[in-house]
């Protein structure tokens, strides 16, 4: 590890990136250190945590141990309990059996000041902090009921977390004009002001672009370097490699594996996160998991040998390799028909917020039939309004859309649902359907009409119908008469799925962020659907932050920036990925 | 006096009960917490400082009395909608029906004998010197001695509870993001009853000021609807100290107005008059007196999930 910290935020990566990891073989400092540190004090202790929600249990008996000096991995899918871990340690849920000890000291946190008061801080996935307050005053919030804020004190900590660190923070700056990486940096320094013995990040790193994620673990080391304990909660294996020392792996609510980083192949790891052999996933999978140019080593006979080529093609191991071998068959699927007509068509499409800023700025993009298109960037570019303005739901300053020849642009929604436009919204559960109606009844809201019978709903024919579907895809529910709600994520974004892709006539599906929060099964099944629909004529816009997915899945990229749309890139020219990345950053722009 | 001397005096006066019960109400919604039986609280400080006075034969006494029942029905308040997670708005109807019958009630058994009984109340103590400054004496130099008090709670109370202060901030981040505000360690729930008691507080003084200072007796629903305008003058003030305190006082004006309105020459009915502060209240709500953006928790119950 480097010995001397660097002054700035965007500090030079503490160690070459996603190497993979080999068992044993040459070993870089920091997991020699980890090593080193093996019987170092434990920070901390869980013994068979267990907490249910509602019938399921979301962690199921977890023990683990967490040491000083270290960066502490806990790996695992959505819904494997990660999240629920952190709340327990952090004292936002109560665990229904199981103990904790912080430094040996039995440790039973019953809110959030409990756990910091005991020297345990968080950072959480979707911030704690208050968007009308200045940087400050949420910084000052930790610091009690007290009539005088110690702000000059508060600048004082500033300046040494900053010189610490390398974290500058603008104290006036109020947090909602924040970008969000920014206000990452304001909730870590938050935690850091508290001098923690124990710092939980909550999947830190999915609002992050590249160079944020990478000063981050930079930052996440510095930390572990300075004695306290760190433990990173994430799904991405480039991070663990980063950063981490030693990794707990949790499926189901279950601790199905860990151990110092060094001793377990990446591979290894992915396997116990999904609970099936590497070589056996899509590479799209691994692609989502942040696997890419990770060699499956030891795991499938002949994973190995058939993706060392992809690794030496990378440009000499600095940035991540591109993955070479997953894109051209994709592409290939999709871009076989040379000439193309237009199923969507943006032409300078301006919108601005509430606030005055400008949230697209003539924005124009064209969706071929059979197409998909990716919309890539870092959140908060204007991916969600543009969604927005096709989806109806907000209306554009300027600007114009076509859908198949006809204009869109101030037509409501259900206009452009009859003339084949499907949406899949962002936020699935609040506009994509509605969670106290049925599985069938949300599947076919638009054409109820279709199912009368004495003029009134004939309910049997329906659930049938609904039954067909609920097969077809793959839907995992007890009964399509089930209310909405009660399915996960990825379910819920299956139904929502296949009720946009069976309009007719399709002509361009809007996809906005579809993958998020879904599991890898999930995510393979929407992908293979959308791949599907593409092949049968229609054309797919995809908005996704996850750039590995839309280079796997899209035939071309454009890249939201500040509210423009950069590019296009095709996906299969080389240097695709480092492309992209530097239009998402700004660099190109 | 001149008519506009009296106006402004007038004014100022009829806004003192309100201007206290806004001081705690805008706490309260700040928050996170909003009292609609902010009227009841008035009518239980009303009525109970005048049974105290009574009884006691000692204004001061009456006072502490008008606090006490207030705080204890502001307690109702908080139990059903911080504890129990009660919507805010139907607890607050409910108690406010509950303080009128109870008050109409207790008036008949408890003042029904001596209802022409003199109640000790407080006399005006005009300052020498100040209280003849034209226009502005009257109103501000010639109250009771509750008023000066009232006049500096509300001054502390706008003080302490600006951003600039640590109180401050942690009541408006239980109001802006209650998880937020949890999750740095605050109290959420304490915060939110401590802001629940200190409305009632404030309600309270202003009931007793009501009936102690101003008409010097009880009567049935003497508030008449001014704890509503203290909650529309919170609204009205964006939840800022200084414009909530404004529109407390045009408030006051507005019904000032009722009185001097002939001496003025404008010939108006009196209805009209009474009227007017809520046509400003819907105004302001509608967002035609500038844009308002309530505490984004703002009658949201706190509860950690799980």
């Amino acid at each position: 590890m480097s010995a001397v910290p660097s002054l700035t935020w965007r500090a030079p990566r503490a160690r070459p990136a996603p190497e993979p990891f080999r068992g044993g073989a040459a070993p870089d400092e920091a997991r020699s250190s980890g090593a080193d540190r093996a019987d170092a004090t434990v920070t901390l202790e869980l013994e068979g945590l267990t907490k249910a929600f509602g019938a399921t249990p979301a962690l199921d008996a977890a023990s683990l141990r967490v040491r000083a000096g270290t960066v502490h991995c806990v790996l695992g899918e959505n819904g494997a309990g990660k999240s629920t871990l952190c709340n327990l340690v952090f004292g936002a849920h109560s665990p229904d059996a199981g103990t904790m000890r912080l430094y040996g000291e039995p440790y039973a946190p019953q809110r959030p000041a409990d756990a910091l008061a005991a020297g345990v801080a968080m950072v959480h996935q979707h911030f704690s902090l208050v968007p009308t307050m200045t940087v400050a005053e949420n910084l000052l919030l930790g610091t009690g009921l007290r009539l005088r804020p110690p702000r000059r004190e508060l600048l004082g900590e500033l300046d040494a977390v900053a010189d610490t660190y390398g974290l500058s923070l603008d104290p006036d700056a109020r947090v909602d004009a924040l970008p969000v990486g920014i206000r990452q940096q304001v909730e870590i320094v938050k935690c850091l002001l508290r001098k923690p013995r124990l710092l939980l990040l909550d999947e830190p790193t999915g609002v992050l672009d590249p160079a944020q994620i990478e000063s981050l673990m930079a930052t996440c080391r510095r930390i572990a370097e300075a004695g306290h304990a760190v433990v990173l909660v994430t799904h991405k294996l480039a991070e663990v490699a980063r950063a981490g020392d030693e990794a707990t792996v949790l499926r189901g609510g279950r601790v199905v594996g860990g151990g110092p980083l060094a001793g377990i192949a990446q591979s290894d790891l992915v396997a116990m996160m999904v609970g099936r052999r590497v070589a056996e996933l899509d590479p799209l999978l691994a692609a989502g998991l942040g696997l890419e140019g990770a060699r499956p080593e030891g795991v499938g006979p002949e994973g190995s040998g058939a993706d060392e080529s992809a690794v030496d093609a990378a440009p000499d191991g600095g940035g991540p390799p591109a993955p070479g071998a997953t894109v051209p068959a994709a592409a290939a699927a999709t871009s076989a028909g040379a000439p193309r007509a237009a199923a969507l068509a943006v032409r300078g499409l301006t919108v601005r917020r509430p606030d005055g800023t400008t949230a697209l700025d003539a924005v124009s993009l064209t969706v071929a039939r059979g197409e998909i298109l990716g919309v890539a960037g870092v959140e908060g570019n204007g991916q969600s309004e543009l969604g927005a303005v096709l989806a109806g739901s907000l209306r554009a300053r300027s600007g114009s859309v076509e859908l198949d020849g006809h204009d869109i642009t101030a037509a409501p929604p259900a206009r452009r649902t009859r003339l084949g436009l499907g949406v899949v919204p962002e936020d699935r559960l609040h506009e994509g359907c509605i969670g106290e109606l049925s599985v069938a009844e949300n599947l076919f809201l638009a054409r109820l009409a279709d199912f009368r019978r004495y003029g009134l709903l004939d309910r049997r024919a329906l659930n049938r119908a609904a039954d067909e579907v609920v097969a077809a895809h793959a839907i995992r529910t007890e009964d399509s008469r089930a209310p909405m709600r009660t399915l996960s994520g990825g379910n819920q974004q299956k139904v929502v799925l296949a009720r946009e892709l069976a309009l007719d006539p399709l002509v361009c599906l809007v996809a906005s962020q579809p993958t998020r929060g879904l599991d890898i099964g999930a995510v393979g099944a929407v992908v293979t659907r959308l791949r599907d629909a593409a092949a049968r004529g229609c054309g797919i816009l995809l908005i996704s932050s996850e750039l590995s997915e839309l280079l796997a899945v899209a035939d071309r990229i454009v890249v939201m920036y500040r509210g423009r749309a950069l590019g296009p890139v095709r996906t299969g020219e080389p240097g695709a990925r480092e492309r992209l990345g530097r239009l998402m950053t700004g660099a190109d722009a | 006096m001149s008519p506009v001397s009296d106006l402004l005096s007038g004014g100022v006066h009829l806004a003192l009960p309100v201007l206290l019960a806004a001081s705690g109400e805008l706490i309260s919604e700040r928050a996170g917490v909003l009292n609609l039986s902010l009227e009841g609280m008035m009518l239980t400080g009303a009525f109970a400082s005048v049974a105290g006075a009574l009884q006691s034969g000692d204004a001061t006494v009456g006072v502490l009395c008008g606090v006490a029942a207030a705080v204890l029905f502001a307690a109702l308040q908080a139990v059903l909608s911080v504890t129990l997670r009660a919507d805010q708005v139907v607890v607050g109807i409910a108690a406010n029906a509950l303080a009128l019958g109870a008050t109409t009630y207790g008036s008949r058994v408890m003042l029904g004998d001596d209802r022409n009984a003199t109640v000790p109340s407080f006399d005006e103590l005009p300052v020498p010197g100040l209280s003849d400054i034209p226009y502005v004496g009257p109103a501000l130099f010639a109250h009771t001695a509750l008023g000066y008090a009232a006049l500096a709670l509300v001054a502390v109370i706008g003080l302490a509870a600006s951003r600039r202060t640590g109180l401050g901030l942690a009541v408006d981040a239980a109001g802006e993001d209650a998880e937020t505000a949890d999750r740095s360690g605050l109290p959420v729930r304490g915060i939110r009853y401590a802001c629940v008691l200190l409305a009632g507080l404030t309600a309270g003084l202003g009931g007793a000021q009501l009936a102690l200072s101003e008409v010097h007796a009880f009567t049935d629903n003497m508030t008449a609807g001014i704890g509503y305008l203290a909650v529309v003058a919170v609204i009205a003030g964006r939840w800022r100290a200084l414009p909530t305190a404004l529109a407390c006082v045009f408030f006051g004006i507005a019904q000032a107005l009722q009185f001097t309105a002939p001496a003025l020459g404008v010939d108006l009915p009196v209805a009209v008059l009474v009227m007017s502060p809520y046509v400003i209240a819907l105004l302001a709500v509608s967002g035609l007196v500038g844009r308002s953006r309530a505490p984004a928790c703002l009658t949201v119950p706190f509860a950690r999930t799980g």
